[in-house]
């Protein structure tokens, strides 16, 4: 019960601060390909770069143990990627 | 306190900013849920779900009984909290258009190319969705589900994710645009 709320209020601060990112528009989305606006790579990169560095200091305490990495099968993650990128530059979600 | 008050009130952060609050709060998830953060993987947990009490034979198949099992997961309490973050984050804004007439279709850019009409976008969305969701499943992830938390991890598959949706998004939206790119 307690990891439901815990859940829920990590989805609330998610969505936060996505919308606040401007990640919730069509044309940030759509103008990152188009290399006008990057603010959705210097979005994900931040959230990346203090995300990988927390998790692995504190895997390094041993005080967290890694979920499940997803797995790596190249030409199923290529793929997808592609299939996927085709409805993303469609939509701008 | 003043000027952070008027800073959450600002309709766009500097991307860094809120940058490093999603990075904090991949981390916060892992260290007190165990849990990744992820968007698509909810949607098909509850497409099991409508699919098994529809038509269970046909959802009877490897996909919806080991890899994505149908239920009320993780993933879709945290896409409920996304939901409503999302809509605190745009009424701090001012910028929530609850039932306003171009609520639906508000962004100027997107009007310039497709042209003014709301169920071009509903349609272009759909389908658009539909696609996105298929890659999705393909790969094993989304935007957040596989390049932000199988980055965080540092997982290959990400990284190859990331390669796959920007090629493939750069094309696509050169098509669209043509001479406008």
């Amino acid at each position: 019960m307690s990891t439901t709320i815990i859940v829920l209020f990590v989805g609330l601060f998610f969505g936060f601060s996505l919308n606040k990112a401007g990640l919730t528009k069509y044309n940030k989305i759509v103008n990152a390909f188009r290399f006008t606006d990057m603010a959705v790579l210097k979005y994900m990169l931040t959230a990346l770069v203090v995300s990988m560095s927390g998790l692995y200091a504190l895997r390094g305490l041993g005080l967290i143990t890694f979920p499940n990495v997803p797995a790596t099968y190249i030409v199923g993650n290529l793929v997808g990627g592609l299939v996927f990128g085709i409805g993303m530059a469609l939509t701008g979600y | 306190m003043k000027s952070i008050w008027k800073y959450i009130k600002k309709e766009t952060w500097s991307p860094y900013i809120a940058g490093v609050l999603l990075g904090l709060v991949g981390v916060l998830a892992v260290w007190l849920s165990n849990s990744l953060l992820g968007a698509s993987g909810a949607f098909e947990n509850l497409a099991g779900l409508i699919g098994q009490a529809v038509a269970p034979n046909l959802f009877d198949n490897l996909y919806f009984n080991f890899i994505m099992p149908p239920g009320i997961t993780t993933g879709v309490i945290l896409l409920i909290g996304v939901f409503f973050g999302g809509m605190l984050a745009s009424a701090t804004s001012g910028t929530l258009k609850w039932g306003k007439k171009d609520a639906a279709n508000s962004d100027e850019q997107w009007k310039s190319i497709f042209g003014p009409q709301t169920w071009k976008r509903w349609v272009l969305g759909f389908v658009g969705a539909i696609i996105l969701e298929y890659g999705a499943g393909i790969a094993g992830g989304c935007t957040s589900g596989l390049a932000i938390s199988g980055g965080m991890l540092l997982a290959p598959a990400a990284f190859l994710f990331i390669a796959g949706m920007f090629a493939s998004g750069i094309v696509t939206t050169m098509i669209i645009y043509r001479r406008r790119f």
